[in-house]
């Protein structure tokens, strides 16, 4: 068909033909090929210039159109709308923009009006080959998602759901209300903030047609108008929102403390809240940062934070419990533990660790001193029996944890008393037999048998004997050799035999002059057990340096105390003997060299640097190995001479043997001997019960990280109060452990880096059965066919401003802080108070900060003038007499009612001053500025600088775009403007839509505003959607691509690339097709499609070619 | 050893004879070699700009052409120099007319600024280039214990050239903190001295002194180390009449940083020109010679 274009050109009024020769484009377009008809108008949109296009094609018979005016966003839809009245197919309508692209940018009215003929020109060679598309419409979702519970959440949610539809109000905090739930009066009314919002709060609660999804993020948005498909996480509140009644009985119960962000810091909550009681939905939360770093650290998983916690809150027997839902052992461990949770403690970041060990062993004292009642066996309801060989803190770990769980256990202990290396080889004076004697027999108590002197050697036996499963924890007993000459000389021993002997009481002979060789913990125990033996001169020899000592230090300056003397950077060549007996030790001098695979430096001799050092008796301490003949037959031995298992399962080579602690790593801590325990107990239960042995282990879990630790202060670590050094003769306890007050003080230390700190005193004391501290995030899937985002603002944040002092000087506040201060439901009751808690009797409000300003943002934030002459009203209200100063640049009260309270305020004897502050300062130039804050400004209209000191100082702080702004508007698809709001798809007649059709904005995150025009916006927002859901249906864009099946490689990259998962594969064929009910025209599969098999009708390469080639 | 361009500035060699020499004696012991240009001017500072603003650029471009011909960095210990050299550069690189204009000046004199200078101030260059750590191994002597107040003065962090934090400075409080000596807390470290004030309204500048003075013996500083030889001088030539005015009895020492530094280094007190402060500065070496010598910091 031959093309009969029609061309119409518009001045937009002086808009585009101030700067266009309008009729000379006009003149030019009638000479080109094709057109039919040029013509120019004042404003073609008018209803008199869309007349004289319908004229036109249809005295003309056009079967083209061409308008060159404003953007296409503008207009398209009013021109296509024309074409179509008039019988033409709107695809075969073309828009050419000389506005924005022409005449807005363009000064030179020559060059503007050629560059609008060579625009029209391309759209003239485009527009001949448009096709005809069918029109496509696409059904309205009625379900709408809000996302946002402020107030223009909850107003549009309301408007929705009142008119009978399904809304869908996510909300990340834990209630919904957003600031305006903050406030305390409203401007100008003075209505209270409260108790106009809460009512409208209940009503979404209890609103059939709104489901709440508090406490929660939007994560992914997919589709298009009408048919939206979006996640949503609920994160884990551990608390089941249907179960809680909000009794609050849990809250009492909670020993962790943390700042209420309701009240912007200025008040404690609990880990366990509701952030104020009207919250909707009216149910608790859990605050849970992660895992603290010290029960990351501890092998065993021992819940620090937990009993801490509760021993800050005097708690003691509960915090006892949370320890013993992992372990027996708080007297043991609360002496010899290696604390690893201490090198890990948040704490030292600020000043010191917190004294982890001693207040453990401080709950077990307690227990001990105010008696302990005996424990109730445990129900046997596990029909296997379970063996365990050695009753070390592994094994007791081991049969603790299988008992706990129903299985019936019996504990095989070659010596005479349980305990192995806790009894055997750690001194009384730091471990005494009693507290370990406590520790099993609580164990004992519950229902592990324990057969001491009964050595093992056939685990046959104990298998026919039905024991289902063993678990080896039989120690390393044996010491490591020097392998040097005379080592086995009269008066040399060895430390695992030494403190073996000493500890079972067996008498020793010691000469006066003993030297320990090494320098573990076992060689300072030997040290300062042979000094307690009577020994007079007691050395510890070692090879490498002081810092290299493997002991702790702790250790190490007792033993220093008491008389040890360190010999470093030695090693013994050879034992000096006079008839068999030693008599001295010859040694070398060492160096050191590069570090070792352990990553201390490696000691090297210094060669001919020998000498000899006199000695009666020598005491070897440089390490264990397991006695293997002591051991079961049948077992894999690692090259160390260890028992071989599987790292995560602790599996034997025999299936139903586990191994751990000593016997499996050599000689190591306490601690690990115990995580080793309670990992065996798991595999057994799990082989016993034919479940996968690795699956899901270890557990993975999150850390707490960016522990907050601002404004905590300095404060000393608990020293541990030690027997007096001239007293340290016999075996008493030299660590004399904490007192009360000094554990209750050592135990407020704690950061709860975790914040909850899993105490589970609140799941305990929970009636209704709400409390779920296993809870998880859950994602869940919403189908909408529209979206209103009301994501609201973030309060700026005045400490940028340095001269202001906020965060640095007392009593300088935010305007939100102040509103807090004067709730009669905040943190002081409505008492204005400063931090020493008087009255201030002057407070000066500072307008504009943050707002108005290059450095920060250059936008009015429209609210602060009005909420700070509210501020100074409610000041003067609650606080007679006070002297209030406002400064401000200008003022901005244009609302209703609003210049009237300016006026009202002024009356009531408030001072305003003209003039931006230049500073907030403390430094005082007379007697009368003392212990004020003294803000330095320069009166404007008096025109000259003053020094006016402060009581108070309040900070107006602007509104900016949430920190996630920029996140939300790419997974919305939406625009921001340049200060970071969402940008609306026109400031004046689309105020409410944005770029992305279906998606709507309301309230301050579109720009700052009051609360008047955000439930005005909320609700044109609700009636935007309400007029979408009635329409039904909606048209969408006819062009969609489609792929040339014979050229298509198969690839699928275009099938990823695909916002609106519009593409699938058919597998068959090896091609990919595109579902045009789903396919937008965006055209991003075109451009990525390497085999160009993909084309767009609208935007096919003839017509993009033509219109070029037009171009030039 | 680390090459400059070395613009003494007309104080150093005059009113802060104290900054010249301790700068020339710090330069070996920190591997800096300083190279001076002949025939350099006056920069142009204080009032010239308010009379003509085109001259007075002219004036300092001829410095800054000199520089230009040395190929190093341009590097000034003096703070209104390092502001007048900067705010220049930065004009003649902006404005290509006035570049022209400037350049037609200076071919009187056959030179010609092509705009290509990088001027730094001194203390600046201390603290990135050499580094406190590497300044505090080098150090012969501790300056443990001696309390002092860092006076940045205005205009090393004004206008803000990307030094230092305008409102809260620190960088000169951690170089004095990695000699061993100790930076109070000085609320006054950033505000006017009042030098420019000294000779038309002494009476205001005297408040200004007074101000500073009290912040840093309120903060109980022995001494107070400045980069700055208007602030120096002002400083300490009127600390007596600042005395006299408000009935105060401060002897406070006022030290240039390279003086300061030059203590930590060992350096003879005569190299470092101390005989050449107005207000004794014995109390501050009697600190030193009194503690246990050792080397603290990175050695």
């Amino acid at each position: 068909m031959e093309p009969r274009i029609g061309v119409f050109i518009c001045h937009c009024g002086s808009n585009i033909g101030g700067t266009v020769d309008v009729a000379e484009v006009a003149r030019f377009a009638e000479g080109l090929e094709g057109v039919v008809v040029a013509s120019h108008n004042k404003f073609t949109c008018s209803d008199q210039g869309q007349t004289i296009i319908k004229q036109d094609i249809k005295n003309l018979s056009l079967n083209r159109v061409i308008v060159a005016s404003c953007s296409p966003t503008m207009h398209e839809p009013t021109f296509r709308r024309v074409c179509q009245d008039a019988g033409l197919n709107p695809y075969l309508f073309e828009m050419v923009n000389i506005r924005e692209h022409v005449s807005w940018v363009t000064v030179d009215k020559q060059k503007a009006t050629e560059k609008a003929k060579a625009l029209v020109a391309a759209a003239v060679r485009r527009v001949v080959y448009h096709q005809p598309l069918p029109k496509r419409e696409v059904e309205i979702n009625p379900n709408t998602l809000i996302v946002g519970g402020g107030i223009a959440g909850i107003q549009a949610a309301l408007n929705i759901a009142d008119a009978g539809y399904k809304v869908y109000l996510v909300e990340r905090n834990s209630s919904i209300g957003g600031h305006m739930a903050q406030l305390d009066k409203t401007f100008p009314t003075l209505d209270c903030s409260a108790c106009i919002l809460t009512p409208k709060m209940s009503l979404v609660g209890a609103n059939p047609n709104i489901e709440l999804l508090t406490y929660s993020e939007v994560e992914e948005v997919g589709g298009y108008i009408g048919n939206f498909k979006v996640k949503v996480k609920k994160k884990a509140r551990y608390i089941d929102v249907d179960k809680c009644t909000g009794c609050g009985e849990c809250v009492n119960k909670c020993p962790v403390y943390a700042p209420s962000q309701f009240n912007m810091g200025l008040a404690q909550r609990r880990a366990i809240y509701r952030p104020f009681p009207q919250a909707v939905p009216n149910a608790f939360t859990i605050e849970k940062r992660g895992r603290p770093p010290c029960r990351a650290a501890c092998p065993a998983g021992v819940n620090a934070q937990g009993y801490i916690a509760l021993i800050s809150q005097g708690k003691y027997k509960e915090a006892l419990g949370v320890l013993r839902e992992t372990m027996p052992f708080a007297g043991v461990c609360g002496r010899v533990c290696t604390h690893p949770c201490e090198k890990e403690c948040e704490r030292g970041k600020v000043d010191q660790p917190v004294a982890i060990r001693a207040l453990k062993r401080f709950m077990a004292d307690y227990e001990i001193k105010t008696g302990r009642e005996c424990n109730q066996p445990v129900e046997i309801n596990k029909k296997d029996r379970v063996a365990v060989i050695g009753s070390g803190p592994a094994g007791i770990a081991c049969a603790y944890d299988l008992i706990r769980q129903g299985y019936a256990v019996t504990v095989f202990e070659a010596a005479p008393q349980a305990g192995g290396m806790l009894r055997y080889g750690i001194p009384e004076y730091r471990l005494p037999g009693d507290v370990i004697d406590n520790e099993i027999n609580y164990v004992k108590e519950l229902g592990v048998e324990i057969k001491t002197s009964s050595p093992v050697k056939d685990l046959n036996k104990l298998l026919k004997d039905d024991y289902k499963a063993v678990f080896v924890a039989a120690g390393a007993w044996v010491s490591q050799q020097m392998g040097i000459a005379g080592e086995d000389s009269e008066g040399v021993t060895n430390a695992v035999d030494f403190l073996k002997q000493a500890n079972s009481g067996e008498g020793i002979k010691l000469g006066n002059k003993v030297a320990v060789i090494g320098g573990g913990n076992a060689a300072i125990d030997a040290a300062r057990v042979a000094r307690r033996l009577g020994a007079g001169e007691v050395s510890i020899i070692y090879r490498r340096s002081r810092d290299e000592m493997p002991a702790e230090a702790e250790e190490i300056k007792q033993a220093e105390e008491e008389g040890v003397k360190i010999n470093i950077l030695a090693a013994p060549v050879e034992v000096l003997t006079q008839n068999g007996c030693l008599s001295a030790i010859k040694c070398i001098k060492m160096e050191l060299g590069e570090a070792d695979e352990s990553g201390r430096r490696r000691p090297l001799p210094l060669e001919g640097s020998e000498y000899d050092i006199d000695a009666d008796n020598m005491i070897i301490a440089i390490g264990q190995k397991v006695d293997k003949d002591a051991l079961p037959d049948g077992l894999d031995y690692s090259d160390w001479g260890t028992l071989s298992v599987d790292s995560v399962s602790k599996q034997t080579n025999m299936k139903n043997v586990f191994a751990g602690g000593d016997v499996v790593r050599g000689a190591s801590d306490v601690i690990s001997a115990v995580a080793d325990g309670k990992q065996a107990a798991i595999s057994i239960d799990r082989y016993l019960s034919g479940v996968d042995l690795k699956e899901g282990r270890p557990k993975a879990f999150k850390k707490a990280e960016d522990v907050p630790k601002d404004g905590v202060e300095k404060q000393a670590r608990a020293e541990m109060p030690l027997l007096g050094s001239e007293k340290r003769h016999s075996f008493d306890e030299v660590d004399l452990g904490l007192d009360e007050e000094a554990a209750l003080r050592e135990a407020n230390r704690c950061l709860n880096c975790g914040v909850c700190s899993e105490c589970m005193q609140c799941a305990e004391n929970c009636e209704p059965g709400a409390i779920n501290h296993d809870m998880q995030d859950e994602i869940v899937e919403l189908d909408v066919g529209s979206i209103i985002l009301a994501t609201g603002f973030k309060s700026f944040d005045p400490s940028r401003i340095y001269r202001y002092g906020y965060g640095r000087m007392d009593n300088v506040i935010t305007g939100l802080e102040l509103e807090r201060l004067v709730n009669s439901a905040g943190p002081t009751d409505g008492h204005i108070t400063l931090k020493d808690g008087t009255s201030p009797k002057s407070v000066g409000i500072i307008h504009c900060v943050g707002s108005r300003d290059k450095k920060y943002h250059e936008y009015c934030s429209r609210v602060c003038c009005m909420y700070s002459m509210k501020l100074a009203h409610l000041v003067r209200e609650h606080l007679p007499g006070t002297e209030v100063h406002e400064f401000y640049t200008d003022i901005r009260s244009f609302g209703k009612g609003f210049e009237e309270f300016y006026n009202r305020v002024l009356e009531e004897g408030v001072n305003f001053v003209r003039g931006l502050p230049g500073e907030v300062t403390d430094i005082t130039e007379n007697p009368e500025e003392e212990g004020k804050l003294i803000v330095q400004v320069e009166d404007t209209l008096a025109g000259c600088r003053q020094r006016l000191p402060m009581d108070m100082v309040v900070l107006s702080c602007a509104l900016e775009p949430q920190p996630d702004a920029g996140d939300v508007a790419r997974m919305f698809n939406i625009s921001r403007s340049e200060d970071g709001f969402f940008l609306e798809s026109h400031p004046k007649l689309a105020p409410l839509s944005t770029a992305t059709d279906g998606v709507f904005i309301a309230g301050c995150c579109q720009s700052p505003k009051d609360i008047p025009d955000t439930v005005a916006q909320a609700s044109g927002a609700a009636a935007e959607v309400l007029s979408l859901i009635s329409r039904g249906m909606v048209e969408v864009e006819a062009a969609t691509a489609s792929i040339d099946e014979r050229a298509c490689s198969g690839c699928q990259l275009c099938l990823q690339l695909c916002p609106y998962l519009a593409i699938s594969f058919d597998e068959e064929k090896q091609v990919c097709r595109v579902n045009e009910a789903l396919c937008k025209g965006c055209g991003t599969c075109v451009a990525g499609c390497f085999s160009d098999a993909i084309s767009l009708s609208h935007y096919t390469n003839e017509q993009l070619m033509a219109q070029l080639e037009g171009m030039l | 050893m680390k090459q400059y361009c070395y613009y003494p500035g007309c104080s150093s060699e005059a009113t802060a004879k104290g900054l010249g020499l301790s700068i020339e004696a710090i330069a070996g012991p920190l591997e800096i070699e300083l190279v001076e240009p002949k025939g350099w001017v006056c920069c142009g500072a204080v009032h010239y700009g308010s009379l003509d603003s085109t001259e007075a650029i002219v004036v300092a471009a001829y410095s800054l052409a000199l520089a230009e011909a040395t190929g190093l960095d341009m590097v000034t210990p003096c703070t209104g120099c390092y502001v007048t050299f900067t705010r220049a550069a930065k004009k003649l690189k902006e404005d290509a007319v006035l570049m022209q204009q400037v350049n037609r000046g200076l071919a009187a004199a056959g030179l010609e600024y092509k705009g290509s200078v990088r001027v730094r101030m001194l203390t600046e260059v201390l603290i990135n280039d050499i580094a406190p750590q590497s300044i505090a191994s080098k150090m012969k002597r501790s300056l443990n214990g001696l309390k002092v107040a860092p006076y940045y003065g205005c205009q090393l962090v004004r206008p803000n050239f990307g030094f230092d934090d305008p409102e809260a400075p620190q960088k000169l409080d951690n170089l004095i903190n990695s000699l061993g000596a100790e930076a109070v807390p000085f609320p006054m470290k950033n505000r006017c001295c009042g030098s420019s004030l000294v000779i038309p309204e002494e009476k205001i500048a005297l408040d200004f002194v007074y101000k500073v003075l009290k912040s840093a013996a309120d903060n109980n500083a022995q001494c107070i180390v400045t980069p700055c030889p208007l602030c120096q001088v002002n400083l300490d030539a009127y600390q007596g009449k600042a005395n006299s005015k408000f009935k105060t009895k401060y002897k406070l020492p006022v030290l240039f940083v390279s003086q300061l530094i030059g203590l930590a280094l060992g350096l003879d007190k005569k190299a470092l020109g101390l005989h050449t402060n107005i207000v004794s500065p014995k109390s501050v070496l009697k600190h030193i010679a009194t503690k246990k010598q050792g080397v603290a910091g990175g050695a």
